[in-house]
């Protein structure tokens, strides 16, 4: 019998405090001196897909709530499907387990093919503001809203998930072979600001506020 | 000079983030009674106006969509907004 192991790409300085295993991915619970924020967590083994389709709204139901706007998000607890454009949407699963994906050809599997971080606590865009050129709290955005440009020099699909309030964030995916690099620009650009890493289990308090 | 583009998408952004398209060139020709001449004009042959051109442009670091623009080729600057492909 064959031992499947599913790896993050992303790798912190920090190993985690609390962990567990979860569909063959190890999963962060907790990491040590999480302190005060701003936090990154990876998110890399939650599902995801992309759905493209020329009738997208006839693929959306209440489960799927796919959003008609170019650039809106549908953020819950359970997932955020983010409209980008006539023919695509991308959905992320926020659920342990997620209900399977619909038999359907115009459904991808993307999980492992792109990284997954949330960067969200206080000072958050005085992060982001170092990496990228995007104004994700600026006056025009109305979170949730979904900004695709490059963050580090990497194009990113970008969910700015809050911009006011004790806790802005946002959350965002690239390509997996930049997993190594991204994080380490993010976690270099938020040293000043007391960037830490944090477990599953911090994001999932936040998450829930939305 | 900087050059910004305004994707019908994603608003207005700079002007890496896109790859140019070439100039829109109309749509394509018939084929029937399409001379070698015509169509190798078509394919390769383009005005290079000094001046306001129509291009087409490829939103490659955002959205992925493709649009046509005008711009002004001696000042480098957009003119009108973009209409989605």
């Amino acid at each position: 019998m064959v031992a499947i192991t599913r790896r993050s790409p992303v790798v912190f300085d920090v190993s985690p405090s609390r962990q567990e295993k979860r569909d063959h991915w190890n999963v962060a619970l907790e990491y040590p001196g999480e302190g005060e924020g701003p936090w990154i967590t990876d998110l890399c083994h939650k599902d995801r897909w992309d759905v493209q389709d020329g009738d997208l709204v006839s693929l959306a139901s209440d489960t799927l709530p796919i959003p008609e706007g170019y650039g809106q998000v549908a953020l819950s607890p359970e997932m955020s499907v983010n409209r980008m454009n006539r023919t695509q949407a991308a959905v992320w699963h926020f659920t342990d387990q997620p209900g399977p994906m619909p038999v359907v050809s115009s459904f991808t599997e993307t999980t492992e093919a792109t990284v997954f971080l949330a960067l969200y606590g206080p000072r958050v865009f005085a992060v982001t503001e170092k990496l990228t050129g995007l104004d994700l709290g600026g006056p025009d955005k109305k979170p949730p809203q979904l900004v695709q440009g490059p963050f580090s020099h990497v194009p990113c699909q970008i969910v700015v998930a809050a911009k006011s309030g004790e806790y802005p964030g946002i959350l965002f995916t690239c390509s997996r072979g930049y997993a190594r690099d991204m994080v380490h620009a993010v976690m270099d650009a938020g040293q000043e600001f007391g960037l830490r890493p944090a477990g599953e289990d911090r994001f999932k308090q936040w998450l829930n506020r939305f | 000079m900087a050059l910004t583009l305004t994707c019908p998408i994603c608003g207005e952004r700079n002007g890496y983030e896109f790859k140019y398209g070439g100039e829109d060139k109309g749509p394509r020709p018939e084929e029937s009674g399409l001379s070698p001449e015509a169509w190798c004009d078509y394919v390769h042959m383009n005005n290079c106006v000094a001046g306001v051109q129509k291009e087409w442009w490829y939103h490659r670091d955002g959205c992925g969509v493709w649009f046509t623009t005008e711009r002004d080729t001696t000042s480098n600057l957009e003119i009108h907004n973009a209409e989605v492909s």
